[in-house]
């Protein structure tokens, strides 16, 4: 090979390279709508959710939360007068770490870039987060639960969710008390949420009485289960409490039920989605249970105007766990953006000072949401500390468990 | 712990085993003839999945003629509904097409990523099967679901429900587990007398000892290779539907630790010799499945790895391999 020629192919591998990487940025979808005034100052929300891999159901949910709430803002006339709209942004974290960093790098990269609306993952948060505080941006979570996140010393933290050390323990407590369930057997997906919520759950229930036959450990993406069924079949159980996302919880679900194991299987707020009795089957994930944070939307005074407003949207979709408190989280930054806008002016957002006022402002949220009241404590946890435990019905859908 | 315990995880890992041996074929075929390791063999198998769910729904899914409008779908459904013939008659035909579109998507690969690299350095394709891995992954991410999905039929019971085949002791052993058993043992027997009696399987291994001989003596490579790269996709391809029926769900990146697998019981096994294929993937699973049975779930990796390093000191050509010395 000629030096010639040698040099041409790598030109080609970097020109190949860059190629990537600017389609890797163009990847991201502009959901906004930009037409009307061109002068107007346009800022921009960030959506971390898995979109591709991981809890995919849920990460498409926090999409439409988002979606609609910026939607919302857009159209009122707040923001026509203050001369500004709101731009959404989406980066895939694939529910992985790793991925999470790098969508972070990305968002804090762009110059617009006001506020995060995610992560999915508690795992994914506690690197994101990181990159967030020292660009100064804030980050307003609509689903993590892990408890040490809002305990890290990260002042632009804040999440419109309870934690796992609330979840969990309800969650204990509901299985031994309500449903008398003596003996258990719990298994997580080793992710930092999994791990959290089942360590929660097995705390609690020990406390109560009953007896934790065995723990064992998984993987987010296993879906081989047979052997751990022999092994819970083998143990007594008398209900099996998952810590995870319920593309697994699923499948142990069905191989348990398959495999003569017909004890109830109970999960956090990771399972609760249409998604897990579809992969379960409705036959296998009937008496299943999950808890999830908040009261069932249909029960809270604005869920009846949010339903019909994602009715409208999106006719085609269903309300999966975490639409609705992605469309909270989201007027939380969209509030503290027209907050900020109207103190120090539109073109001050951007800003490092404007930045500054933003997270300012988010701590000092309060206002009525689709989940109940949205305010925050010191720490940047909400003071909404509501837990619902959720059954598979005949009818093969979540229901609110009789309590 | 009691010996039905034992014996009911022994079962467990001779049904993985057999999946993996399945998988693991595929590996051994390409390698043993071309001395490649075809790194989008976990996606085939992949696809195999994904291509045999499409298949039963369109030919027993009541819902699948109702959504499309297709109205001919619905006697050919209640055809392959009723009765045991018409069951059997879906299960080949799902197993069958599921194959045949894979193994010539493996021929496709072959002919279009692999062929003009032929003479070129080792690494380069390697290096284009890793990019076809990824091509296909990608492909079935955007054009059909990033969701995993789930195996069944709309009402969400199995197309093939795990029925207890018979007892041993108070272990009940399913007809799913029996199926893919005697499936696996059954496609070994068959390639097995293909390649050790066949003219065309006599051309194979002549082609594998040394191609360009075989060549000069009139062995159509070309073809050869070819068609070991549509039997072993198509092996693949059967143990993606199982796969997909056993475990319950198809996801677009479900083919990479099943891959990983199979590869390392190909390599346990000697890699390139088709019977060692078979023995490593049931030793695999069967270790697999003891471990995370009797020490705990998260060790069961780490002690089919420990096993695979331990082969590779005692005897580094793999159980059944040869020591071959390094062509030159």
């Amino acid at each position: 090979m000629t030096s010639k020629r040698r040099r041409f192919i790598a030109v080609v591998a970097v020109v190949a390279a860059m190629a990537l990487m600017v389609t890797g940025c163009g990847a991201k979808k502009d959901t906004s709508d930009t037409g009307g005034t061109k002068k107007a100052t346009e800022v921009v929300i960030g959506i971390g959710a898995p979109l591709s891999d991981g809890a995919v159901a849920l990460g498409k949910g926090m999409v439409r939360g988002t979606v609609l709430a910026v939607k919302q803002a857009n159209a009122s006339q707040e923001l026509k007068d203050l001369g500004l709209t709101i731009a959404t942004v989406e980066g895939d974290d694939k529910g992985d770490p790793t991925t999470g960093g790098s969508v972070a790098t990305q968002f804090t990269s762009n110059p617009n870039l006001v506020g995060v609306m995610g992560h999915l993952n508690s795992g994914v948060t506690r690197v994101a987060v990181k990159i967030y505080n020292q660009a100064g941006i804030v980050q307003v979570s609509p689903a993590n639960t892990a408890v040490d996140l809002t305990e890290m010393g990260m002042k632009n933290y804040f999440r419109v969710c309870t934690v796992d050390s609330v979840q969990g323990p309800a969650a204990a407590d509901y299985a031994f008390k309500v449903a008398g369930k003596k003996v258990a057997f719990v298994v997580d997906d080793a992710t930092v949420y999994g791990t959290g919520l089942a360590d929660e759950w097995a705390k609690q229930f020990a406390a109560d009485g009953g007896k934790v036959a065995g723990r064992e450990k998984t993987t987010d993406k296993d879906t081989d289960f047979k052997a751990l069924v022999t092994l819970i079949k083998s143990s007594g159980a008398e209900i099996v409490y998952y810590g995870g996302i319920y593309n697994s919880a699923a499948l142990l679900s069905k191989q348990m039920k398959e495999g003569g194991v017909s004890i109830p299987l109970m999960g956090g707020d990771g399972i609760y989605d249409p998604e897990f009795i579809k992969l379960a089957g409705a036959a296998n994930a009937k008496g299943d249970f999950c808890t999830s944070v908040g009261l069932p939307i249909d029960q809270l005074p604005k869920g009846q105007e949010f339903q019909a407003a994602f009715k409208a949207e999106f006719p085609s979709e269903a309300i999966a766990a975490y639409d609705a408190y992605s469309y909270d989280a989201a007027n939380v930054i969209i509030k503290a953006i027209v907050q900020v806008a109207k103190d120090l002016g539109a073109d001050k957002l951007t800003t490092t000072e404007g930045k500054a006022a933003i997270v300012a402002a988010v701590a000092k949220s309060s206002f009525e949401g689709v989940t109940g009241k949205v305010e925050f404590d010191a720490k940047g946890d909400t003071t909404n500390k509501a837990i619902t435990v959720y059954t598979v019905g005949a009818d093969g859908t979540w229901a609110p468990a009789a309590k | 712990m009691s010996l039905s315990y034992l014996l009911e995880q022994t079962l467990n890992g001779i049904t993985l085993g057999g999946l993996y041996a399945l998988v693991a074929l595929g590996y051994t075929l390409v390698y043993g003839i071309l001395l490649m390791i075809n790194f989008a063999h976990s996606e085939l198998f992949m696809l195999g999945g994904y291509v045999g769910l499409g298949v039963l729904k369109v030919l027993s899914d009541p819902a699948v003629a109702k959504a499309t409008g297709w109205g001919f779908l619905e006697p050919i459904q209640s055809f392959f509904m009723s009765g045991n013939f018409g069951f059997v008659m879906l299960l080949v035909a799902t197993f069958g097409i599921s194959a045949i579109v894979v193994g010539i998507l493996g021929m496709f690969i072959e002919r279009f990523a692999y062929r003009p690299l032929r003479h070129a350095p080792r690494l380069a394709p390697l290096i284009s099967a890793i990019g076809v891995s990824i091509f296909l992954q990608n492909a079935v991410l955007l054009w059909i679901d990033s969701k995993q999905l789930p195996y069944t039929r709309v009402d969400g019971s199995a197309f093939v429900t795990a029925k207890t085949a018979f007892t041993i002791g108070s272990v009940n052993v399913s007809t799913m587990q029996v199926f893919i058993v005697v499936t696996s043992l059954v496609l070994l027997a068959l390639l097995d007398t293909f390649v050790s009696k066949t003219r065309i399987g006599r051309a194979m291994r002549a082609t594998s000892q040394d191609r360009e001989a075989a060549g000069l003596m009139g062995v159509d490579i070309n073809r050869v290779i070819a068609l070991a790269f549509f039997i072993g996709p198509a092996l693949g391809a059967i143990a993606g539907v199982f796969n997909g029926m056993y475990y319950g769900s198809v996801k677009f990146n479900m083919g990479f630790i099943p891959g990983i697998k199979s590869f390392t019981a190909a390599v346990i096994g000697g890699i390139g010799n088709l019977r060692g294929a078979m023995l490593g993937g049931f030793l695999l699973g069967i270790v697999e499945s003891l471990a995370s049975g009797f020490l705990s779930n998260a060790y069961r990796d780490v002690v089919a790895f420990v096993v695979l390093i331990l082969v590779l000191i005692f005897r580094p050509g793999g159980l059944l391999g040869e020591a071959v010395a390094e062509k030159v």
